[in-house]
């Protein structure tokens, strides 16, 4: 493994609150719609079960499979592009998030990594990682998300 | 030459991130209690205070352009270990996005495989975190505001 070429992102943030709100928000559609561009999620996130990451107007951003799911701790994602040819054409990817309490927080490390040198994808996804949970710390703590990041990234 | 990166978003003005990086009314809220001191000028000293007073990290203000950038050298004073790897490089810079403000932290050492930048990573996330929640909801995040005991 250790000879493997490789790309990762790993970001880590605290959010002040309680490990199953937030895997609420990372799995539940109408929490996803307001933080994650307006995309939602189509899953049942059960181990085994089909994943995808769907745009407002129903074009599929990405998709994949669960690999791995034990609420509220851990998801493990399979991650494919399918809006654009050369993120596709990189192949799968690997989406791991973390969920840990600690003392009145929950610590999030999302790892997103794929077995390819210098990926494109991860360089995308490593842009809209910080916006997405940014704006999901927002709208847990404060109860809004980001509206100028969200807008931005939609025009 | 090891370098971390971190961004965040912060529903603040730049000039209210700008202040709460850098003025100890609202550090020692969230950042495990400590204390700057500086003129903010390019040229002067920094230094990095524990609760108690102790002198815990020494720097100098290499470049300063409120509310949009700060760089600074910085070398940690609390640890023989840390110390002996020498300065670390840290920069902040913000930009002014609708409402919310996006910070990027950056932290550069000259040393290869550096332990400053592999501890500090570590802590940035929390630090960070603490900043944001304190702009927006007028609370941190107790247990990072709080000085690490037997520290």
């Amino acid at each position: 493994m250790t000879a493997m070429a490789s790309s990762a992102f790993v970001y880590v943030t605290y959010i002040r609150s309680n490990p199953e709100t937030v895997w609420q928000a990372l799995t539940t559609p109408e929490f996803q719609r307001r933080y994650w561009f307006g995309m939602h999620q189509e899953c049942d996130f059960r181990k085994g079960s089909p994943w995808k990451l769907v745009f407002e107007d129903g074009r599929v951003a990405d998709d994949g499979e669960v690999l791995e799911s034990d609420p509220p701790k851990r998801l493990v994602l399979r991650w494919r592009n399918r809006m654009r040819p050369e993120l596709t054409d990189e192949g799968d990817a690997r989406c791991e998030m973390t969920l840990a309490d600690e003392g009145g927080a929950t610590k999030l490390t999302i790892t997103h990594s794929i077995a390819l040198e210098h990926s494109k994808l991860i360089e995308a996804v490593s842009g809209g990682w910080p916006k997405i949970l940014s704006s999901l710390k927002s709208l847990i703590e404060t109860g809004e998300p980001m509206d100028s990041i969200y807008s931005r990234a939609k025009a | 030459m090891t370098r971390f990166v971190y961004v965040t978003y912060i529903r603040a003005t730049p000039d209210a991130v700008f202040d709460a990086l850098t003025r100890p009314e609202f550090t020692t809220r969230y950042w495990a209690g400590t204390t700057q001191t500086s003129e903010w000028k390019a040229g002067a000293a920094l230094g990095v205070h524990t609760p108690d007073g102790r002198l815990w990290d020494s720097g100098e203000v290499l470049e300063i352009d409120r509310p949009r950038k700060l760089v600074m050298r910085w070398l940690n004073e609390g640890f023989a270990e840390m110390k002996a790897e020498g300065p670390t490089v840290i920069a902040y810079e913000l930009e002014a996005q609708g409402s919310v403000t996006k910070l990027t932290l950056t932290q550069t050492s000259a040393v290869e495989n550096s332990k400053v930048i592999g501890a500090m990573s570590q802590g940035w996330p929390a630090v960070l975190a603490g900043l944001k929640s304190l702009l927006e909801t007028g609370e941190p995040i107790a247990e990072f505001a709080k000085w690490p005991e037997g520290l």
